[in-house]
């Protein structure tokens, strides 16, 4: 592939620097006079002291994407591994129009390529260079450790020697990528390079940071949606050592009354003695029970279409033999393990921040805009993510430090405590699935019907009318994702979306919609198996019959792919094969399997026991074929796995967010449970690569934790868990 | 303001601050020594273990009025250059995801070598019942603790 159309390569050199490569989004060359510096961004530098630096145009937040670029850069342009030096980008100046937002399992889908010709690009000057200062033909040279070596007479030469001639060369328009076979580090498990900092404490996330002069501080904030601030004392507040300041904050969607003091607990006490009268705002009477029961009646109403093929209706009428089910998937928390923070800095019409965040730009624009300066001024530093899993996509924590720091004229860490995490997120919304279905006849697919309800804004954070209306943009981008991309072959299939929207500010959630879709779908499939007398596995490869690819305009679906990783599942778990007999235990196996995003594969088998009295339920073993087409890193592919693994079976065993009077009643780990080590199955994780090009990684394997273990719980006592999580409480109610 | 002393990875810290605030906050925002995590200020993550001679404690728990005049070892004072069995270990097994947990358990794991040369998987899970990492790396924090457990003893 070349460089892309708008995007070209361009060059710089410094005196002293050396050459620095990098993509333009626009034509204006730019180069900094006195620093001869130019703004490239996807920016490696290599300087003649042979130090190679790359600037990561995305935030770590345990996908490993500051290991994930060094190794491209090494791979392709010969650098040598641990010379390479990582940089964070920021926001603005030469990183101006490049994507450095988090998502969508796309840190490696939406750098590797650029990264890849960028380096190709500097190979081959290096070459050219190295090459005429020998007068040899460059294609008898290559690149390898830092250095260029000529192959017939084994010379070498470090790139610091030769990068200033290098740079004088023109930038080759569609530089020769690497043969993968070539690749030493590509393709090899590759330890993280943030290991070591990680393990003695020096790595430094947003909570780490410390400024001159910075002060600490919290905010009381809401009692319940939509709650305004009326009035508030600070008398006893600033009666509390160490406290300096009791401020309202008046940005942003957590409004609220700051304490800024010297310290954490000096302002933590000062917020507990708070006097503060709020108004009760329009969701003040907000209840999740009430809303799931006002949902369950929402399936009655007419929805949007989503899928049609055949005449699913009409066939269903005339059948006899028809299964129903309504599955349900609650509200969750992120609950990452560092709470959200930010510092800021705002002096002299400039502003500096630090913060853990998935979205820079975002914070970048909210603060220029809040302090009606131009986004120049304003820096973002991002540190590490203690988790990220979509929380951090909001940079709803940023203006209210910035606001603060204007305020008192020093730099303000702004600490959110456990509980204020666990009641001011972005969480991911409920839905229910409605199916309908008639039983297969011997080789004839099924008929299937599907009312999707749930939020249509999951990634639109707070709601707003206009969004809530926007269904046709939805449905056209592809989702509900998991009813939309349903892979299986069904001649006769209509789903509908029925939107339903509460004041619950949600937002994107590892694996985003995947999660309560495809419990449904995959736990209905194991329930039309069942009542079949069909193998599950056995049924689904029928039902994805005959292995093509399902254009969806938006999205395909490539469902050999996903028939090869059922494969693996059976073979890797002995499906089929008799569990032993325990006493206490009923013991039983689950499959469920899915297509991430159309290039992400995977299939789950679980192996879980469930106690005779049906008092506890234990997954005891989870299998994962995990298909994202070329593994870049299988380490960290395999890490991401067994994390998703465990996040998704976090909510489906674990705990779920209940709104009562408008505020959500989970308050830390306890009361939202989570999976512990006492919980945690053996996870083995299988790589399998079904494509050439990478494909993301990091939430694959969330989505068909929950229907596997449910499959497996009704294969182990025969009852059928709808409603996650899954209890025994639940069990003994099924 | 109250006066009080402690020792912090072998050297005597003075600090002054309320008799109240925990151990916690004294290592990170009094001694800049931000290894030691916030996770929940309850006692229901663990993110904030640190060890008071051999047995661990959850430093957000503790007051600075309980900790006075107590000797703590914090993850910057595990090793001088990260080369505590624990911690190679854990580099080993690339153990950490997003790594905000960890520093809290390979106090944890450290202080359990201590007392049981060759912890089984149980022993484990009940030692670390009381810490959470929402990334999931528990799998691998078993097997890092294996290894590190065998490379105490050999
Ligand atoms: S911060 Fe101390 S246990 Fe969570
Ligand atoms: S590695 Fe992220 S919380 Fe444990």
């Amino acid at each position: 592939m070349s460089v892309t159309r708008r995007s070209f390569l361009v060059k710089t050199v410094g005196a002293t620097t050396g050459l620095m490569i990098g993509f333009r989004l626009d034509c204006a060359a730019n180069v900094d006079e006195a620093t001869k510096v130019f703004s490239p961004n996807a920016f490696i530098e290599i300087s003649v002291n042979d130090e190679v630096r790359l600037w990561a145009t995305r935030s770590e937040m345990g996908q490993g994407v500051r290991t994930l670029l060094p190794m491209v850069l090494a791979d392709e342009l010969g650098a040598d591994w641990n010379r390479i030096i990582v940089e964070q980008a920021s926001p603005g100046g030469k990183f101006t129009g490049v994507r450095l937002r988090t998502s969508g399992s796309g840190s490696a889908v939406g750098t590797w390529h650029t990264l890849r010709v960028a380096a190709a690009a500097a190979r081959e000057m290096l070459i050219a260079a190295a090459a005429e200062r020998w007068n040899v033909p460059p294609s008898t040279c290559d690149t390898k450790n830092g250095g260029v070596i000529h192959r017939p007479s084994g010379r070498a030469i470090q790139f610091g020697e030769i990068v200033i001639a290098a740079a004088k060369l023109p930038v080759p328009k569609s530089p020769a990528l690497r043969d993968p076979k070539d690749f030493s580090l590509i393709g090899k498990p590759i330890r993280r390079l943030d290991g070591q900092a990680i393990v003695t404490g020096r790595a430094i996330y947003g909570m780490d940071v410390k400024r001159p002069e910075m002060l600490y501080a919290v905010l009381a904030r809401r009692p319940s949606f939509g709650a305004k601030l009326v009035s508030f004392d600070s008398e006893q507040a600033m009666r509390a050592r160490g406290v300096r300041h009791v401020l309202p904050v008046t940005t942003g969607i957590a409004t609220g009354v700051a304490v800024l003091a010297d310290g954490s607990w000096a302002a933590l006490k000062g917020r507990a003695a708070l006097q503060i009268r709020w108004s009760a705002g329009e969701g003040a009477a907000f209840d999740s029970d009430r809303f799931s029961a006002d949902m369950q009646r929402g399936a009655l109403l007419p929805g949007y279409p989503i899928r049609r093929a055949g005449a699913a209706e009409v066939e269903i009428a005339s059948s006899s033999r028809i299964i129903d089910a309504t599955y349900e998937y609650p509200f969750q928390a992120h609950a990452t393990l560092e709470t959200m923070n930010c510092t800021a800095d705002v002096r002299d019409g400039f502003c500096e921040i630090w913060a853990p965040t998935q979205c820079p730009e975002v914070a970048q624009q909210e603060t220029a805009k809040l302090l009606g300066i131009s986004e120049d001024k304003v820096r973002v530093n991002i540190t590490l993510l203690g988790g990220g899993f979509g929380r951090r996509l909001f940079a709803d924590y940023v203006p209210e430090a910035v606001e603060l720091s204007k305020a008192v004229g020093r730099p303000v860490q702004v600490l959110w405590t456990r509980e204020d995490d666990m009641k001011y997120g972005f969480f991911q919304p409920p839905d229910i699935e409605v199916l309908r279905a008639r039983l297969p006849d011997k080789g004839v697919p099924t008929v299937w019907i599907q009312k999707s309800v749930g939020s249509n804004l999951s990634m639109f954070g707070i709601p707003s009318e206009q969004d809530a209306k926007e269904l046709d943009r939805y449905a056209k981008d592809g989702s509900p994702w998991g009813v939309f991309d349903n892979p299986y072959n069904l001649t006769h299939l209509t789903a509908d979306f029925i939107p339903f929207n509460s004041p619950v500010p949600t937002g994107p959630w590892r694996s985003v919609e995947y999660p309560g879709t495809v419990f449904a779908r995959e736990s209905f499939i194991d329930e039309i198996a069942h009542a079949a007398g069909r193998d599950p596995i056995e049924l689904r490869l029928a039902f994805l019959e005959p292995g093509d690819v399902l254009d969806l305009k938006v999205q395909k679906v490539n469902r050999a792919r996903l028939q090869n990783v059922l494969h693996l599942a059976a073979a890797k778990s002995t499906w089929g094969s008799k569990l032993p007999t325990e006493k206490d235990w009923h013991l039983g196996r689950g499959v469920a399997c899915n297509v991430y995003s159309e290039d992400c594969y995977a299939a789950h088998v679980a192996e879980v026991a469930v106690r005779r009295d049906l008092s506890a339920i234990r997954v005891r073993k989870i299998i994962c074929i995990v298909d994202c087409g070329l593994a870049l890193n299988p380490l960290g592919i395999e890490g991401q796995a067994e994390s998703a693994i465990i996040w998704g079976l976090s909510s489906t065993l674990g705990g779920k967010i209940h709104f009562k009077n408008g505020q959500a009643q989970e308050t830390s780990y306890s009361d939202f449970e989570v999976i512990r080590m006492d919980n945690t199955p053996a996870i083995e994780i299988h790589i399998h690569q079904g494509a050439d090009s990478p494909g993301g990684f990091g939430e694959t394997a969330v989505p068909g934790v929950a229907p596997a273990v449910a499959n497996a719980v009704f294969a182990a006592c025969g009852k059928r868990v709808r409603r996650l999580p899954i209890t025994p409480e639940k069990l003994a109610m099924a | 303001m109250p006066n009080f002393n402690i020792l912090v990875n072998g050297s005597r810290r003075s600090v002054q601050c309320d008799a109240d605030t925990p151990l916690l906050w004294v290592l990170r925002d009094e001694l800049q020594l931000t290894g030691t995590k916030y996770g929940c200020g309850m006692g229901v993550c663990g993110a904030c273990t640190v060890h008071q001679e051999n047995r661990v404690v959850r430093s957000c728990q503790i007051s600075i009025h309980e900790a006075d005049g107590l000797s703590f070892t914090t993850i910057e004072g595990l090793s001088l250059d990260g080369s505590h069995p624990c911690q190679t270990a854990w580099i080993e097994e690339d153990v950490a995801q997003c790594g905000y947990c960890q520093t809290g358990m390979i106090m944890e794991a450290a202080a359990l070598l201590t007392k049981t040369a060759d912890p089984t998987d149980a022993q484990i899970d009940e030692t670390f019942s009381g810490h959470v990492c929402r990334c999931g790396t528990y799998q691998r924090i078993r097997k890092a603790i294996h290894r590190a457990a065998a490379s105490l003893r050999s």
